[in-house]
This record gives C-alpha cells, structure tokens and sequence, in this order.
C-alpha cells in the first residue's frame, strides 16, 4: 500500500513540474509587452479632441479609398455585387466624391482616446436589520425609455444591507443585458480574456480585426481597453507594421499613443525610409502640440497649415512643380534639426534623411530636364 | 388566440382600482416574474395594461437577482392611485425607491433567528458528541 503511495506520489510530483516546465516554456515565448494606460496625471482627452490635434491625426491616416472602401466580409450577401460602371458629367462626379468624402470621414472616425474612469463606490444607505434576509445580490436596473447608458440608474443591494451604485464593470452587464448592444458579449470573449489566444493573434498580425472587436467590446474609457490597445500598438511599433494600420480609423490613435508615451521614433524612421517627409514633419508637429519639446517649433508651426491642405501622396510622385520642390526641401531641413536636437535614433533616422535626399535630387533633376524638354522651364 | 403582448394590451377603464403585481411568466420549475399594472379585479393570466419591468428570482452566475423597474412608468401610475402588492413593494423598498417594506425586516429577521438557531443545535450535538466520546 505505502509503495502505492509513494508512486502515487511521485507521479504527482512529475506531473506538477511538468506542468511548472510547461508553464516556464509558455512564458518564456510570451511577448513582454507591458500595457500602459492613460491612467496617469494628465488626461489626454483635450489633446486627442483639439481641432489641430485632429486634423493632424486624420492627415497621418493617409486614407486610401482602395482601402478604406474594400469590401471585408460577405456576412450579409449571398452573391457579391459586381460594382456598377456610369458616365457621370462633371457636377455629378463632383457630388459622388464629396458622398463618398463623406462616408469615409465616417469610416475613418477615431475611437476616442480618453482617460480612465474612477470606479464607484457610492454607498447610498446602510441597513444592518436587512442581514440574512437573503444570501444573494439584488441588482436593480431603471429601464425608463430615452435614458443614455451612462446615466442609467443601476443599484445593488448587498447581503450585509448596503444600498449602493454599481460599479463599472456590472453597469456595463446589466445595460448588455436589458438594452443589448451588437456584437458585444456579456462574458468578455476568449480572444481577449485568454492571453495565449491574444499573443497568436497578434502573431498573426490580426491588428485591425483585435482593435474593431475590442472597440465594440469595451467602453474607451476601460482599463481593458487601453491594456488591449496599447499591447496591439505597441506590437505594431515593435514590428514596424505600421501599412497594416493606415487607412484605418485605428492609426489616428496608435500615432497619439506613440506620441504621447515619447516612442514615435520608429515611425519617424519608416515615414522617412518610404520618403513621405511631409507626414515627417506633420508628426512632429503632432509632438509638439502634445509635448511642446520640439527646438525648432516655429518652423514646424509655419509648415504644419502650409502642408495640410495639399494632396495625400499615395505613390510616388513623377513629377514635381517647383513649390513642391520648395515645400520638400523646407521639410527636410526641418527634419535634419529634430533629428539633431530631438530624435532618440539619430544614426538611422540621419541615413534615413541621406537616403532620401539622394532620391530627391534625382527626382529634381528628372523634373527639371523633363520641363526645359518640354520647353516650359 | 394569439396570445397578448408581454408589453402589455394597455385598454383599461379609467375609474377602476389599478394594482402593480408581479405575474408568473417562466415555465415548470423556472419562475420568473413580469411586473405590470393591471385591474384589480383581473386575473394574473388575464392581459395586463402596462409591463413596469421584471424581476428573475434565481440567482444567476455571479449568485446576483436581477430586476428591472421602469421607475417612470411606475411613478405615473402611483400617482394615479395604483395599489402595489406586498412582493413589489418589498422590491421597490430593497430598491431604495419605498422605505424598506416591513416584511422584509420580518422575514431577515427569521432567516437569522433560524441561522443561530441550526448553529446552537449544531453545536450542542457537537458538545453532545464529545461527551459520548469521552465516556
């Protein structure tokens, strides 16, 4: 009997470090990405929601219409649509575009970035002569028509007698559960709730699909939330994915995120290795009005609504006037500075800068030869 | 028949004596409760005027009782002299919308009574055993 015991024993004791091992092998490939919220002193609300903060983050969007507009699921059609082809005069090709400006201004409408909220603890009465009237939680809801979520009076009366508001988290089950809300769950789902589910997703660069669900699953001012988000932008700075996010209502907030947590270097970095130095310089504009630490802010402040209203560029351009090539050069030597005084990777970001100005002068000079042929210099 | 909405029919008589009362919709072994104004005089599977909100008497998940009030609702129809009957006025009270009902004082009450009093047994029998150990 004892020796069944002792291996009865034993076997356990091999199982648990197994498991322990297992445990050990999982989070040693874990990502040790830490999520930071905005949870501090400032709140970046009146920042993010600031008219030049705004513009300056759906300019960094880079909207592309083949993109924004992409067909993404079939759900609801059974067939696929073939698109409609029409001669249109030039009013109405004007009246479509500003449609379709419109509808994908609403597309492209930002998650809020926000802090996060206090939780309630609000006891409105004690009752000690309601102990043991019952062993479970009464949750009252006011369902009275027309009331917004957040102000909807929702109380618990507790077993020991307390009379008191709910906190968030059972606010936002109860509001689920008598005004039901599509596509958020009452238990959070499993791609969220389990770790391991979410770090495969991230591996498999599902960004976009994990920031969409996460903003119908939680409220923006969740600390949920902003763990979930900052885990996914910071994945997103790390691997440098930051194509997989433009044109996106998501990339607005990853560029405040970055900026307001002082790590945008990276996506300095890219902007200048793929040579868009005008989002360069709208990025660092984007530093300066949340952080004011830029040294050269005045030319930064003079270029910023120069560059705003001209063009997105999506490809490269083949030619160039010569206020581009003005604007363009302005640009970079503002970026030479920041990358001096400000930048936290300067030997990249300078060989970056090198780069494109090799490419420039060549695009100049292509430009220029091309207008003397044409014989309009 | 098609059976009446669970919102309510809302024909009533204006003069007649209006009650706010709970009103069984689960099934077998699953209570769950309607709370609805309805005639006095009416029966319970009679269709009632108005649903006022809901209340779930098993403990879900999280051991929690759900209930939903229309307190909007429920204070029109107070005002126009409905009578509450004695379960939803124990709930409004829990709810801090009425004092606290004093049934349910009475019935915490008991419930404690009885606790002490099963722990008392309980521990007389332990006592009890003891002895008989001993010996």
């Amino acid at each position: 009997m004892s020796l069944f015991k002792l291996f009865q024993k034993n076997t356990k004791n091999v199982i648990n470090h197994y498991n322990n091992l297992q445990i050990t092998a999982i989070s040693s490939r874990k990502l040790s990405i830490l999520p930071s919220i905005y949870d501090g002193e400032q709140d970046p609300g009146p920042k993010f929601f600031s008219s030049g903060v705004q513009a300056l983050l759906k300019r960094l969007t880079r909207p592309d219409f083949a993109k924004v507009f992409r067909k993404r699921t079939n759900s609801n059609l059974s067939v696929l649509r073939t698109p409609k082809y029409k001669f249109l005069t030039d009013e109405e090709l004007k009246a479509e575009m500003s449609k379709a400006n419109q509808t994908a201004a609403r597309l492209l409408q930002m998650p809020p970035v926000v802090k996060v909220h206090e939780p309630i603890n609000e006891v409105l009465s004690k009752d000690p002569a309601l102990v043991g009237y019952d062993t479970s939680k009464y949750l009252f809801t006011d369902i009275t028509f027309g009331v917004p979520n957040e102000h909807r009076l929702i109380v618990e009366r507790n077993p020991d007698g307390t009379l008191q508001n709910c906190d968030h988290d059972t606010r936002k089950r109860l509001n689920q559960i008598y005004f039901p809300m599509q596509g958020r769950k009452v238990r959070e789902p499993i791609m969220f709730a389990d770790e391991e589910k979410f770090n495969g997703l991230l591996e498999a660069e599902k960004y976009e699909y994990i920031l969409d669900r996460a903003c119908i699953q939680y409220e923006p001012d969740e600390p949920n939330y902003q763990k979930i988000t900052s885990i996914t932008y910071q994945h997103v700075d790390m691997k440098t994915n930051f194509n997989l996010l433009r044109s996106t209502r998501h990339f607005g907030p990853l560029v405040f995120y970055l900026t307001w947590h002082q790590s945008m270097d990276n996506l300095m970095l890219e902007l200048l290795q793929s040579g868009i130095v005008r989002e360069a310089v709208l990025l660092m504009g984007l530093r300066h009005a949340i952080h004011e630490d830029i040294t050269n802010a005045d030319e930064v402040n003079v270029l910023v609504p120069q560059i705003l209203p001209t063009p997105v560029q999506l490809t490269k351009p083949e030619t160039l006037s010569e206020e581009d090539i003005q604007m363009d050069n302005k640009c970079v030597d503002c970026i030479a500075k920041y990358i001096t005084n400000n930048s936290a990777m300067k030997s990249q970001q300078e060989l970056a800068l090198q780069g494109f100005r090799e490419d420039y002068q060549q695009l100049v000079d292509l430009s220029r030869g091309l207008k003397k042929a044409h014989g309009n210099a | 028949m098609p059976l009446p909405p669970a919102s309510g029919t809302g024909r009533y008589f204006v003069k007649a004596a209006k009650s706010i009362r709970l009103i069984r919709q689960g099934c077998t072994n699953r209570p769950f409760f309607h709370i609805s104004v309805t005639h006095r005089k009416r029966l319970n599977s009679q269709p009632v005027i108005e649903q006022l909100g809901s209340y779930d008497p098993m403990p879900n998940f999280n051991n929690e009782k759900l209930v939903a009030l229309n307190l909007e609702r429920i204070k029109f129809w107070l005002g126009h002299g409905a009578h509450v009957s004695p379960p939803v006025a124990e709930l409004l009270g829990l709810a801090g919308f009425f004092p606290i009902h004093p049934r349910s004082y009475m019935t915490a009450w008991r419930n404690r009574r009885t606790e002490r009093e099963n722990s008392e047994k309980q521990k007389e029998a332990e006592a009890a055993a003891k002895t008989a150990d001993a010996a």
